[in-house]
């Protein structure tokens, strides 16, 4: 009785909710049939749903003649070094603030919260200019300096929300044990810390290899595009959009995320909570 | 620990406020230099020309046009985030069989970023082989084909739909942390008082609710005010303008038309803008302090 009470919640709130389930999915489904499609499939007429027979020619132009495998290379080279620079910058400044009450914590905290979400978009032509100036223009590290400048504030304010619940007393045990601050921090308090780095580790990794606005202004030439921005090249400005290719190109460059977000989903959906909702 | 080491706090913080003074205050600085000179079409700076950048500004009706869609964009954006992550959030947040699987698939476009999710819709919606044409011959709604972002009375409500299903995974988190912070106790106390599940509703979920609620409404307008790559890859602003929204013609004007003092001074009023809203959600976060 229990139980089936229970089953028709379920149907009930399945139903409910299929139209949202059918949205979410969508984006995926086209992704993967459009690059699954041929070239005669694509412009069909009447339009098709499915393809007429899977043809997996797409998924192997991407890697010669569009030369993807470089796109993503630089997606990598820029994400990794974003996300270890914005760790360098800000597990220190998080731990200070997270430790230490000092009479400018209050102003610094305002400071990283507004920060954190200044989009660049309306900075974008200062942005331009003071990279142009500094001889950076179509440079991956002008896009690196840039994200990481970006990604800075946030990781400040999820480390430290973190930090702030690991007790102080093991850092004070340590050092009555006679290690030096320095060490104690290293060998108590950094290994405690790790969940939280990971975690924001993975958040600026995901930022830096969806962003456009900077990529797009700051990388001017394909051999520069990163995987995000690539797939937009293949888009725009051509006279007929081969859109089998530009939907392998978007299935290569999403599904690394997707696995993310599927694997360290419950840590994704609490830090999105802390950065929205902080 | 702080009188022992007063320096300490402040060197392990400096090197992060300097890098965020850099790259985000030396261009803010820029930009406000810019607006009150002219600039020519290689930023170049020239004379100071006070106000005229403004000025000529606001005598763009492109400008006013973009203004004011770009109100209704965030605010359409918005509504409609809320209506339809607010009863998915409640639902999500019962229990019933294949929850969990629910809930991912319901937060998975999260992971597309909003460019990928704009060149996905735009094809989609294309009116030569889209598979939104696709389903509508087949079901019979429609003989031809729709250039649904092609026709400029229609582009715009289709972004604003797409801009919509592109913030529902982060709307429906905020509202499932809501959710899950009202103690299960008050629920108890009301069916125990005998209390419907309406009034339950009304009376605990919508008011414990309500700071989530503000939190995802500030929030969404500053996300669609921002929203650059979702109408950028879907329409360029286009057909005919009929799409641009603020910070798609800011673009226009910077890069393509090369009116860099104008645009400079549209990135100061934006910034402003900006600067509002983040502290308006900043006072309902501090306010409500979650973490």
């Amino acid at each position: 009785m229990r139980d089936n009470r229970r089953y028709r919640r379920g149907m009930i709130s399945w139903l409910l909710l299929l139209p949202l389930v059918v949205l979410g999915l969508f984006p995926y489904l086209v992704m993967l049939s459009t690059a699954l499609k041929s070239a005669k499939d694509l412009f069909a007429y009447p339009p098709r749903i499915l393809p007429s027979q899977l043809d997996f020619a797409s998924m192997m132009v991407i890697w010669d003649k569009v030369d993807f495998a470089r796109a993503i290379a630089n997606g990598m080279v820029v994400s990794v070094s974003t996300t270890v620079l914005t760790l360098l910058f800000a597990v220190p400044a998080a731990y200070s603030l997270a430790r230490f009450q000092t009479r400018g914590s209050g102003a610094i905290r305002v400071f990283l919260m507004v920060t954190q979400m200044i989009s660049p978009v309306v900075l974008i032509i200062g942005i331009f200019r003071m990279m142009a100036a500094m001889g950076m223009m179509n440079d991956l590290r002008a896009l690196i300096l840039a994200l990481t400048g970006f990604s800075v504030a946030f990781a400040v304010w999820m480390l430290q929300s973190y930090f702030k619940t690991l007790p102080r007393e093991i850092e004070e045990a340590a050092a009555i044990d006679g290690a030096n601050w320095f060490n104690g921090l290293r060998l108590v308090f950094l290994p405690l810390a790790m969940p939280a780095i990971g975690v924001t580790a993975v958040f600026t990794f995901i930022t830096a290899w969806t962003e456009f606005v900077l990529s797009y202004t700051l990388l001017r030439t394909p051999e520069m595009a990163t995987a995000t921005l690539k797939v937009v090249y293949l888009v725009s400005g051509q006279y007929s959009v081969a859109w089998n290719e530009v939907m392998a190109a978007a299935i290569v460059t999403t599904l690394p995320i997707l696995g993310i977000f599927i694997v360290f989903q419950k840590h994704i959906v609490g830090g999105l909570v802390q950065g929205a909702v902080k | 620990m702080s009188e022992r080491r007063p320096i300490l706090p402040m060197g392990l913080m400096i090197p992060s406020l300097l890098l965020v003074l850099w790259i985000i205050g030396y261009p803010l600085y820029d930009l406000l230099i810019m607006s009150v000179h002219s600039v020519d079409r290689f930023a170049q700076v020239g004379g100071f020309v006070g106000s005229a950048n403004f000025q000529k500004l606001f005598a763009d009706p492109l400008f006013w046009a973009s203004f004011w869609r770009t109100c209704i964009w965030s605010t359409f954006v918005t509504l409609g985030a809320i209506a339809l992550s607010l009863p998915v959030a409640i639902l999500l947040s019962q229990d019933f069989p294949g929850r969990s699987i629910a809930r991912v698939i319901v937060l998975c476009p999260w992971a597309i970023s909003a460019s990928m999710f704009g060149v996905v819709w735009r094809w989609a919606l294309n009116g030569n082989g889209g598979v939104v044409n696709a389903v509508l011959m087949e079901l019979g709604l429609t003989k031809e084909p729709i250039y649904f972002l092609a026709t400029s009375d229609l582009a715009f409500p289709i972004a604003i739909a797409v801009g919509i299903l592109a913030v529902v995974p982060l709307t429906v988190i905020i509202f499932l942390a809501g959710l899950a912070s009202i103690q299960d106790d008050l629920y108890d106390a009301a069916r125990i008082d005998g209390a419907s599940s309406f009034s339950t509703f009304t009376n605990i979920t919508l008011p414990l609710l309500k700071p989530f609620l503000n939190i995802a409404i500030v929030i969404n307008i500053i996300y669609s005010f921002n929203s650059f790559a979702i109408v950028w890859v879907l329409t360029q602003g286009g057909p005919a303008n009929s799409t641009d929204i603020l910070v798609t013609y800011l673009y226009k004007m910077a890069f393509q038309f090369g009116r860099i003092d104008q645009a400079a001074a549209m990135s100061i009023i934006m910034f402003g803008f900006l600067l509002a809203l983040i502290t308006l959600y900043a006072r309902f976060a501090m306010k409500e302090r979650v973490t």
